[in-house]
């Protein structure tokens, strides 16, 4: 009997342990990585678009509840956001990010850091320097998407 | 006891962890949440100088980016708020909370007013337009980003 209630006690714990691990979904350090590079990828392909005024790239990227903070506080959602970029009174003379760094990242979320340098005029905003961004992405239908940004200037 | 009794029993206990994990992960579901309160229980806890809950609700990755661009991680910032230097607040009210909840991570985008100064007497009043990120971890929401923007929509 003592055997009996020994190797129950074994079962459950490979079964609490294995329903543990798969609510933790751990990631091999090599596939965050990738991600991570991934993540840094998507970065670049945001600001390329922004600066090629490329509206397909941008409505592919942006989730539908995309929101994003610009410097002034001034609050956009998706749509708005295209249209700024596609103003054409719009002046981007340069736009490009530096400094990436993720922050954090989960099989669906991923969260970085970076300096954007922007020299230029969108939605009535004067950008001329660097600036502070996080963005926010998730992993929806099984590609990853930019959820949003919070941007402010670094004051010299 | 029966070695059918037996296997019932292993049966029950082995779904114990998978009913508490889901019952933990579905308890704040995206729609029922109240980000509102989040958002003021976080700001209560950084005027009150509750360090307790705010390094539970900080993740690992938190990083606060101020108004002037200036970016502090989550030792940092709480190092400052258990230090001299921590800022005296007598007003750290977020308003018009809007959140956008996509799985485990939300954007809150809030009117944030702010009335105080630092250690060294210079006034913090103002009033800011916020970009505030949560990721669900172990069922938990915790914060791990903040852009902060003084509110210059209305000038």
């Amino acid at each position: 009997m003592n055997r009996a209630y020994g190797l129950a006690a074994i079962l459950i714990l490979i079964v609490a342990s294995g329903v543990t691990a798969l609510g933790q979904a751990p990631k091999s350090a090599a596939t965050t990585g990738e991600a991570a590079a991934t993540i840094a990828v998507m970065d670049h392909i945001w600001l390329d678009a922004a600066h090629n005024r490329d509206a397909a790239t941008l409505q592919w990227l942006f989730a539908d509840d995309f929101v994003e903070v610009h410097p002034g506080g001034f609050i956009v959602n998706k749509q708005e956001q295209i249209d700024q970029i596609m103003d054409p009174q719009r002046v981007l003379n340069e736009i490009h990010p530096d400094d990436i760094q993720v922050r954090y990242i989960s099989p669906d979320v991923a969260v970085l850091t970076d300096t954007t340098t922007i020299k230029g005029m969108s939605g009535g905003v004067t950008y001329n320097g660097p600036q502070r961004v996080i963005r926010v992405f998730v992993k929806q239908q099984g590609r990853w998407r930019a959820a949003g940004a919070g941007i402010v200037r670094i004051k010299p | 006891m029966r070695s059918s009794q037996l296997v019932v029993l292993v049966l029950v206990l082995s779904f114990v962890p998978l009913a508490w994990s889901q019952t933990k992960s579905a308890a704040a579901p995206g729609g029922a949440m109240d980000w509102t309160a989040l958002d003021h229980k976080w700001l209560d806890s950084e005027k009150n100088g509750d360090l307790d809950y705010l390094g539970k609700f900080f993740a690992d990755s938190y990083v606060l980016v101020l108004a002037n661009g200036q970016s502090y991680t989550k030792k940092e910032w709480l190092e400052i708020l258990r230090g001299p230097d921590r800022p005296t607040l007598q007003l750290l009210n977020p308003e018009n909370v809007k959140a956008h909840v996509f799985g485990n991570v939300a954007i809150l985008t809030d009117h944030t007013t702010i009335k105080g100064h630092d250690s060294k007497g210079n006034s913090l009043d103002g009033e800011f337009n916020v970009f505030r990120v949560v990721i669900k971890q172990n069922g938990m929401w915790r914060a791990t980003g903040v852009v902060m923007n003084e509110d210059q929509t209305k000038k």
